[in-house]
C-alpha cells in the first residue's frame, strides 16, 4: 500500500505522469471493411427483393388478414423509464463497469487473440448448446415454424457440424434466431417491468431477468450431454461467459458521459419494446399510458 | 448511421415533464448564412459517413495498445467522474523506427472512435506510428488532462493538448523508435492540431513537422453557433420538438421491426432501417443537432461543475455518485452552446484574463490567431469540402485565402462525410509526406 503511494507522490513531485499498458487484440481493418461492404450489398439486394415483392403483390391485393397495424408517433411510450430502484441498480452498474475494467474486459481481450477458427468453434458451440432452450421457447410462444427451423439447425449443426462447432445451417440460410423464456413472457403479454441492472451480467428489466433465470434453471434441469453439471459446468460457465464478452462491442464509460447509466437504460428498454411490438404483430399498437414510465 | 440515430435517441432520455420554453439567447458570432443547410447531399453524408466501398485500401492488421496516463498537473478528479481519472490514449506502433502521426478526435468524441480506427488503418498501413487521442472537449480528456475544466477554449485546449502529447511521447515504449512528428484532427481536432504546432514552435518540445486539419471550423463558436441555429430551426426551444421527433423515430423502428422478419433488433436491423428512420432534410438535420447537442451536455456538465456557476449544478451539493442526473440532463437538453458561452465560459475566461470581453473571447477562438503561421509556414495544411455544414463562405474563402495551394475542397461530402475515402486518404498522406503537389484541377 505504502509504495504505490510513494511512486504517485514522487510522480507528482517530479512532475511527471504514470502510465498503465493494455495491450489490445489487434484491428482487423480490410476484413471488417470486406464486410462491410458486403453487409452493405446484402441489405441492397434484400430492399429490393422487398420492393419487387411488394410492387408484384400490389397494393390492392394486399390480403387485409396480413395487414400489419402501423404504429403512429403517438403511439411511442413515454420518455421516462420505470426504474424505481434506481439507487441499487446505479451501485451495481458501477460494480460492473469496475468488474469488467479490472477482469472481465481483460480476460475477454485475451481471449480475442486466439486463433479466429478457434473462437468460432467455441461460439458456435455454445449457440447450438443455446438452441435446445430456444426450441422449447419457440415453442411455449406458439411460433411452430421457428420451432422446427431451430430444431433442424440444432440436428444439423450437432452432426455435419461436428457437435456444434461448425454453423453449417447458417450456410444453409438457416440463420441463428435464439430467444428466450423472457421473450416468452412478453409473447404471453407480459410488461417488461422495472429495470434492472443484474450483477456480472449487465441492463435488464424484472421480467428479462426472470426468463433468463428460468433459461438456465432449463438447461440446468435438461442437462444435456451432461454439461450442466459437475465439475465441468463451472469452466463451461466461465468459458462462454468470456466467449460473449469478447462477442459483445461494449466498453463501460467509453463515452466518458457522466449520463451514460441514464442513456443505456433509456436505449435498452426502448429496444426491448420495439421488439415486443414484433411479437404481436396482428394487434394494434398498445397505445401508452403518459402517466407511467416506459416499462411499468 | 447506428450511433448515429442511437445517440439522437440517447438525448432524448430521462425529458418526463415539458420544460418551460425558453427565451432563445442570441449565439455569440455566426455571422453570415451557413452554407450547407439546405443541401441534401451534404446532410446525407455528414449522417452517413463514407460508404465501405470507397474507403481506400486498408491493412490486414493494425497492433494497438492503450495507454492510461495519470496527469501530474490534473485537478482533483470529482467524485462523479470517478471513471474519467485517466487520460487514455491509443498507439498503434510499427515494428521499426517510423514518423509518428498524432491524430486528435473531434467534439465530444473519444481517442477510439470508428472514424479514428479508419485514418488509423490508412496511417498505419503508410508506415507511420499512429497516437490517436481524445478531443479537449471529451469528459475522459476534460477531467485527466485539462487545467481548467472549461473546455473550448483554443489556446487553452491546445496547450493542455501539448503538455499531453509530450508526457506521451516520454511515456511511449522504448521499442517505439520515432523518427518524425506530424499532427492531424478533425473537425475540432482538426483547429486543435493547428493551435498544437504552433505552440510547438515556441516551446520546442515535440519539434512537430506538419499539421493537418481536417474539416475543420474556423471559429468554433461561429460553428457551434450554427449547430445551435440547426436545433432551433427543426426541433424548436422547449421539449415539443424534441419529443415530437423522438416519437417519430421510434414509431418508424417499431413499423419497420414489425414489418420484417427478424427477431432481434440489433445493428444489421439498424443498418437496414437506417434509410428509413430518417428521411427529410429537417429529420437529417434534427439528427445532426441533436448528437451536437448530446456532446454538449458533456462539456457543460463539466463545465458548470469545474467552474463552480451554479448554472444546473449547485456548487455547494455537487452530484455525488449515485444519485441521479436525470433533472440535470433534462435541463441540459435544453440548454445551447450560446448559454454555454455567456454562462459559463465567458464569465469564467473574463476572470482569468483581466481586460478581456465576450467579443475579444470569441475573437481568440478563430483560426486566425495563428493566421500569419498558417500563411507562412508551408508544414501546415487543410482538407475540407465546399459544402460542411460547420463553414460558411467567408470562412472557407479565408480558409484558401490563407493557406493557398496546401488547401484541397472537395465538391462534396458534407462534414466528415468523405473521411477515409481514396481521394481523401491519398491527399492526406501526400501532404504529410512532403509530396503535396495542389490539388488535382
Amino acid at each position: 500500500m505504502r509504495a504505490p503511494f510513494l511512486l504517485a507522490v514522487l510522480f507528482a513531485l517530479g512532475g511527471c505522469a504514470s502510465v498503465e499498458f493494455h495491450h489490445l487484440p489487434p484491428e482487423t481493418p480490410a476484413a471488417d471493411n470486406a464486410a462491410n461492404i458486403a453487409k452493405a450489398k446484402s441489405l441492397a439486394a434484400a430492399e429490393l427483393a422487398a420492393k419487387q415483392a411488394a410492387a408484384a403483390k400490389g397494393a390492392g391485393e394486399a390480403n387485409a388478414a396480413e395487414e400489419v397495424p402501423l404504429y403512429t408517433p403517438a403511439d411511442a411510450p413515454p420518455l421516462t423509464t420505470y426504474d424505481p430502484w434506481a439507487r441499487l441498480n446505479r451501485f451495481t452498474y458501477r460494480f460492473n463497469a469496475r468488474f469488467d475494467e479490472a477482469l472481465f474486459l481483460p480476460v475477454a481481450n485475451d481471449y480475442r487473440r486466439l486463433p479466429s477458427p478457434l473462437r468460432s468453434g467455441v461460439h458456435n458451440f455454445f449457440g447450438n448448446l443455446a438452441e435446445v432452450d430456444t426450441i422449447i421457447n419457440y415453442t411455449l410462444q406458439g411460433r411452430l415454424g421457428r420451432t422446427v427451423r431451430s430444431m433442424g439447425r440444432f440436428v444439423i449443426n450437432s452432426t455435419a457440424g461436428i457437435g456444434g462447432l461448425l454453423d453449417v445451417a447458417a450456410k444453409l440460410h438457416l440463420a441463428k434466431a435464439p430467444t428466450g423464456f423472457g421473450t416468452t413472457l412478453a409473447k404471453w403479454g407480459m410488461h417488461p417491468g422495472l429495470y434492472l441492472v443484474i450483477p456480472f451480467y449487465g441492463p435488464s428489466t424484472l421480467r428479462e431477468g426472470i426468463g433468463l433465470a428460468a433459461d438456465y434453471g432449463t438447461v440446468y434441469y435438461i442437462n444435456l450431454a451432461d454439461l450442466y453439471r459437475g465439475g465441468q459446468s463451472w469452466g463451461l460457465g466461465v468459458t462462454n461467459a468470456i466467449d460473449q464478452r469478447a462477442n459483445t462491442d461494449f466498453r463501460y464509460y467509453a463515452s466518458g458521459s457522466p449520463f451514460e447509466y441514464e442513456q443505456i437504460r433509456f436505449l435498452y428498454v426502448r429496444k426491448l419494446l420495439i421488439q415486443d411490438a414484433g411479437l404481436h404483430k396482428r394487434e394494434p399498437p398498445p397505445r401508452p399510458n403518459p402517466n407511467l414510465p416506459a416499462g411499468e | 448511421m447506428k450511433a448515429l440515430v442511437l445517440a439522437a435517441l440517447a438525448v432524448l432520455f430521462s425529458c418526463d415533464t415539458a420544460l418551460a420554453d425558453r427565451p432563445p439567447l442570441p449565439p455569440p458570432a455566426a455571422p453570415g448564412p451557413p452554407t450547407g443547410l439546405a443541401d441534401s447531399a451534404a446532410l446525407r453524408a455528414t449522417v452517413f459517413g463514407t460508404p465501405p466501398q470507397d474507403i481506400a485500401p486498408l491493412p490486414q492488421k493494425v497492433p494497438l495498445l492503450e495507454m492510461d496516463l495519470a496527469l501530474p498537473w490534473a485537478r482533483p478528479v470529482p467524485a462523479i467522474f470517478w471513471f474519467d481519472k485517466r487520460l487514455r490514449v491509443w498507439l498503434s506502433a510499427q515494428d521499426r523506427p517510423a514518423p509518428l502521426a498524432i491524430v486528435i478526435s473531434g467534439t465530444g468524441s473519444d481517442g477510439n472512435t470508428a472514424k479514428l480506427s479508419t485514418l488509423r488503418a490508412v496511417l498505419y498501413g503508410a508506415g507511420y506510428h499512429v497516437l490517436t487521442m481524445p478531443s479537449p472537449t471529451f469528459p475522459g480528456f476534460i477531467v485527466s488532462a485539462s487545467r481548467t475544466g472549461v473546455a473550448g477554449d483554443l489556446e487553452q485546449d491546445g496547450q493542455d493538448l501539448y503538455d499531453a502529447m509530450v508526457q506521451i511521447i516520454h511515456h511511449l515504449p522504448r521499442k517505439v523508435v520515432v523518427t518524425d512528428i506530424d499532427v492531424l484532427g478533425y473537425s475540432l481536432g482538426g483547429s486543435n492540431a493547428a493551435i498544437v504546432k504552433s505552440i510547438d514552435a515556441t516551446e520546442h518540445k515535440l519539434h512537430v513537422h506538419r499539421a493537418l486539419m481536417i474539416n475543420p471550423p474556423v471559429s468554433l463558436f461561429a460553428s457551434v453557433g450554427r449547430l445551435d441555429k440547426l436545433f432551433a430551426i427543426t426541433l424548436g426551444h422547449g421539449d415539443a420538438g424534441i419529443e415530437q421527433f423522438y416519437q417519430q423515430l421510434y414509431a418508424t423502428l417499431a413499423n419497420i421491426y414489425r414489418a420484417s422478419d427478424r427477431v432481434e433488433l440489433d445493428e444489421d436491423f439498424l443498418l437496414g432501417a437506417a434509410a428509413s428512420v430518417l428521411k427529410t432534410d429537417a429529420q437529417f438535420s434534427a439528427a445532426i443537432a441533436l448528437t451536437f447537442r448530446l456532446a454538449l451536455s458533456n462539456v457543460f456538465f463539466a463545465g458548470d461543475l469545474y467552474s463552480g456557476a451554479g448554472v444546473v449544478i449547485d456548487p455547494r451539493h455537487p452530484p455525488r455518485v449515485g444519485d441521479s442526473l436525470e433533472a440535470i440532463s433534462r435541463e441540459l437538453r435544453g440548454k445551447s452552446f450560446a448559454e454555454y458561452f455567456t454562462r459559463i465560459f465567458a464569465p469564467y475566461y473574463m476572470k482569468r484574463r483581466p481586460g478581456s470581453t465576450p467579443e475579444t473571447l470569441i475573437a481568440q477562438n478563430r483560426l486566425e490567431i495563428i493566421g500569419d503561421a498558417l500563411r507562412g509556414d508551408p508544414d501546415y495544411y487543410a482538407q475540407t469540402n465546399s459544402d460542411d455544414l460547420i463553414l460558411d463562405a467567408a470562412e472557407l474563402a479565408w480558409l484558401k485565402a490563407t493557406l493557398g495551394a496546401r488547401i484541397v475542397v472537395y465538391d462534396h461530402g458534407g462534414h466528415l462525410g468523405n473521411l477515409g475515402d481514396r481521394r481523401q486518404a491519398a491527399d492526406m498522406l501526400q501532404m504529410l509526406g512532403g509530396r503535396w503537389g495542389g490539388a488535382a484541377p
